[in-house]
């Protein structure tokens, strides 16, 4: 193909238009019109070489195709628009002629389809694999950047924030693991928690205190690291022996422990010494569970608290078992209650004048549905420390005024009822009412009930509560003091309250029985008492009067009345009512 | 156990992304058949979508060829996507080559490919940040070690602020970054706007489509775009349709509105 006779006519710059005009919009060109007409210009010039090559070059085609693909003239359109406008135009616009004008342009076209699709596959192909893999890097850090923050969070979770030791959730998953059996046979635990620790928060603040458990933690880490060190909260850490060889490995820990906090500690400019206490558990893993094991080194950890701190205790199981008996006890109270499992005993308050049943003391029994008939001393102790005494002591005072209502028959004064009242209920703001509206519904008359207190009750009692005992002895009621020469009261404090009786506690009784010259210091005790009390308008029982010869010489000295075996061992009032006076003199049975 | 909110998203490609959407509409093969469906159901709902692309494409190359000129030497790309052709570090640093750009997407995957092909590249980075934590790219360490905020920065947002919701506070958004730039700074916005489209229901189709992606479209109008630019000084022509800011052609201006993008650049005195 040559130039024809009209190259003079040859216009490539009108050809490169129409050809820009056409790819125009078919895809994104990352260039100016100008850019593109004179990139096109150039690849006229190309196409205008391919055919007029001979022979024909395949190969100027195909890069033309290629060389569009490469500037980003990209898509099907481009293709199509440049088949087009090449077809229709090119010839005419660069005035080529020749005879195998057709054939030409037909593998010209063929080649630059060719060399522009497979350019076009190629890029999409690359494309495709480049988007791909960056899909596949993102997908990478993504699920790098989650092992990580689960990592952390994991951490988190497990971690006291403050110490940064192991928390509780951590610990437990250990000591499970360890009970599980994967290590050794045997486990140990150390409960630690600083002693008086509170002291330290409520006068430096709980910053220092804070620190000085960032400081404790660190110590227990750097002293016994080798085995887990967990912080439960507040002052509490936990050392777990994962591989115990018996107890006294585990004491070793414990007292590497102690000694490493007892070392003086400077925090923020203040020295600290501060003890800690530890309860130790060192069992086989097998048949325990964690939470039993953490229960007993929390006991144990109150034992060695218990017993003055700064010292560690070892877990007794024996001993748990009475605390934990003890404790279901005193837990049952309440429903045994509603159940009614409580019941009076009486004990007849003898007068050692005449024999006449003065009063009865009340005495409470529980009916225990699988423990059978329990006696006060186990469980009033109990009732003391939780509290349960209040509801307890209410229904045996409300109990005996009611039975005692029903005493006698008219025809003689019917004994008083004596019931023991505790310190709880001593200082409860409505005890005043409380004994008014007894009387009240009863109907018993107010000198017919009298409330023992003991001696360190009384003592004890503040103003507000001896108000109260005033009303109440003004109103008519009898006001004793129990036990009686056991504590520190002394009588001329006595003087000063609302008190009628004393009863003598039973120690000054039993020396009575014993043989000279000891019982005669205990007999002279007795008179004074006795007459000292009588000085002061008060009547004076004697309690545990065993034998007739003790109640001889009590009735020499002056004593007014006695209680104990000698007259009548605790029983339904009924038994005590039916006795006649006459024979009261005799040891009843 | 409740996942912080510092934990990373997940990659899910089956998910049409808009910006291999936005690739595919720009004649790209850098997307998944997730996006090329999407993208589809756009194009027979908006036929104009491809075009759009291309244009606001071009509005970008044009800005960043104005600003260059200007004496611009930093770029904040916000929003940049899929890197393909015609990349503002491409044409920035083919006038000045000590220019420096940090893009910036939300799109976990656009970000990995950014990283590739910026890889070897002094002076244009790329971080996997969201526009809507201005505060946040702002204090990327990448920004700070790249980006001198003392001398003039062009911040541009570009065909990415019709995903930011009104509840966001776009207004808030840009008054965070222009308190963070220097005078001579520049502002470049594009956004697709429905200004004149009343009724179509083509924008109703659009959104619904979007709604199936990552990121849903919130048109805005000219006023909307006028106001983003507070504290700016709109740089001629202002906010017009993006073929219309300083255009190459005349031809080219034509049927300006069927791109659907309006654009400014503002610049901070």
């Amino acid at each position: 193909m040559t130039d024809g006779p009209e190259s003079d006519r040859s216009c490539p710059g009108a050809f490169a238009r129409a050809w820009a005009k056409a790819v125009s919009g078919t895809s994104y060109l990352p260039m100016t019109q100008a850019q593109l007409e004179a990139l096109l210009h150039r690849l006229t010039g190309r196409l205008a070489e391919a055919l007029r090559s001979e022979p024909f070059d395949q190969r100027i085609g195909q890069q033309v195709g290629a060389e569009l693909v490469a500037a980003h003239i990209a898509s099907a359109e481009g293709l199509g628009r440049t088949v087009e406008v090449i077809q229709l135009r090119l010839l005419r616009d660069l005035g080529l002629v020749a005879d195998d004008g057709e054939d030409r342009m037909a593998r010209l076209l063929a080649t630059v389809a060719t060399g522009y699709a497979r350019a076009l596959r190629d890029r999409t192909l690359d494309e495709q694999e480049s988007i791909r893999r960056a899909a596949m890097v993102a997908r990478a850090q993504a699920e790098r950047a989650l092992r990580d923050s689960e990592a952390r969070f994991r951490h988190q979770a497990n971690h006291d924030p403050l110490t940064g030791l192991p928390n509780r959730a951590l610990l437990t998953e250990r000591l499970t693991a360890a009970i599980a059996g994967r290590g050794a046979d045997r486990v140990g635990v150390c409960f630690l928690d600083l002693d008086r620790f509170k002291v330290i928060n409520d006068s430096l603040g709980h910053q220092i205190g804070d620190l000085l458990l960032v400081a404790v933690g660190e110590r227990l880490r750097q002293a016994v690291g080798e085995h887990l060190v967990a912080r439960l909260g507040g002052d509490e850490f936990v050392i777990l022996v994962e591989r115990s060889g018996g107890a006294d490995d585990v004491v070793r820990v414990a007292e590497t422990a102690l000694a490493a906090v007892r070392r003086p500690a400077v925090v923020a400019g203040h020295e600290l010494t501060v003890s800690a206490s530890i309860g130790i558990v060192e069992q086989p893993v097998d048949g325990t569970t964690p939470g039993e094991l953490m229960r007993a080194a929390g006991s144990t950890l109150h034992w060695a608290k218990a017993a003055g701190g700064a010292r560690w205790s070892v877990f007794d199981a024996d001993r748990n078992e009475r605390e934990l008996a003890r404790y279901a006890l005193s837990a049952a109270i309440p429903a045994a209650l509603e159940r009614g499992e409580f019941l009076l005993d009486y004990q007849p308050l003898t007068s050692l004048r005449d024999g006449a049943v003065l009063g009865m003391e009340a005495l409470v029994r529980w009916r225990h549905p699988q423990r059978g008939l329990l006696r006060p001393d186990a469980f009033i102790g109990l009732a003391e420390e939780t509290g349960l005494i209040v509801p307890l002591g209410g229904w045996v005072l409300a109990e005996a005024c009611r039975e005692a209502a029903g005493w006698g028959d008219g025809s003689a004064p019917a004994p008083f009822v004596s019931v023991n009242l505790a310190v709880q209920q001593v200082r409860r703001p409505g005890l005043v009412d409380e004994v008014r509206g007894l009387l009240r519904r009863t109907g018993l008359p107010p000198e017919r009930l009298q409330l023992e207190l003991t001696e360190s009750t009384m003592m004890s009692t503040a103003e507000e509560p001896v108000r109260a005992l005033r009303v109440l002895a003004d109103l008519g009621v009898r006001i004793a003091i129990d036990d009686f020469g056991t504590g520190y009261c002394n009588l001329a404090y006595l003087r000063g309250l609302p008190v009628t009786e004393l009863k003598v506690a039973g120690e000054f009784v039993t020396g009575l029985r014993a043989p000279e010259p000891a019982s005669r210091t205990d007999e002279r005790i007795l008179a004074s008492l006795v007459s000292l009390a009588h000085a002061l308008d008060l009547t004076v029982t004697a309690e545990g009067v065993e034998t007739a010869e003790q109640a001889d010489r009590l009735r020499a000295i002056g004593c007014d009345a006695a209680q104990g075996w000698h007259f009548g061992r605790p029983g339904p009032a009924a038994r005590h009512l039916t006795r006649s006076p006459a024979l009261s003199g005799t040891p009843a049975r | 156990m409740q996942r912080p909110d510092w934990a990373p998203d997940t990659i899910d490609i089956e998910r049409p992304s808009a910006a291999r959407m936005y690739d595919y509409y720009l004649g790209g093969s850098h997307n998944f058949a997730p996006d090329r469906a999407a993208a589809r159901a756009m194009m027979a709902a908006v036929p104009e979508a491809p075009l759009m692309a291309q244009a606001n494409r071009a509005f970008l190359r044009r800005v960043v060829q104005y600003l260059a000129e200007s004496g611009v030497r930093q770029f904040l790309d916000i929003g940049s996507g899929i890197p393909t052709v015609g990349n503002v570090h491409e044409i920035a640093q083919r006038v000045a080559p000590d220019s420096r750009v940090v893009y910036v997407d939300v799109d976990p995957v656009a970000v990995a490919h950014s990283r590739e092909i910026l890889a070897g590249n002094d002076g244009a980075t790329v971080i996997q940040e969201d526009l809507r934590r201005p505060a946040a790219i702002l204090a990327h360490p990448e920004v700070t070690r790249l980006l001198d905020f003392s001398e003039p920065v062009a911040v541009m947002i570009v065909a990415v602020l019709h995903f930011v919701a009104p509840e966001d506070r776009p207004a808030e958004v840009l008054r965070t970054l222009r308190d963070a730039l220097a005078p001579g700074s520049h502002l470049v916005l594009s956004q697709a706007s429905d200004d004149g489209r009343d009724g179509t229901g083509e924008r109703a189709e659009a959104e619904r489509v979007y709604r199936r992606t990552d990121s849903q479209l919130w048109f805005r109008g000219r006023r909307d775009l006028v106001d983003l630019f507070d504290g700016f000084d709109l740089v001629e022509p202002g906010v017009v349709w993006v073929p219309q800011w300083r255009p190459e052609s005349p031809e080219s201006v034509e049927d300006a509105e069927r791109a659907v993008f309006m654009g400014g650049v503002g610049r901070l005195s």
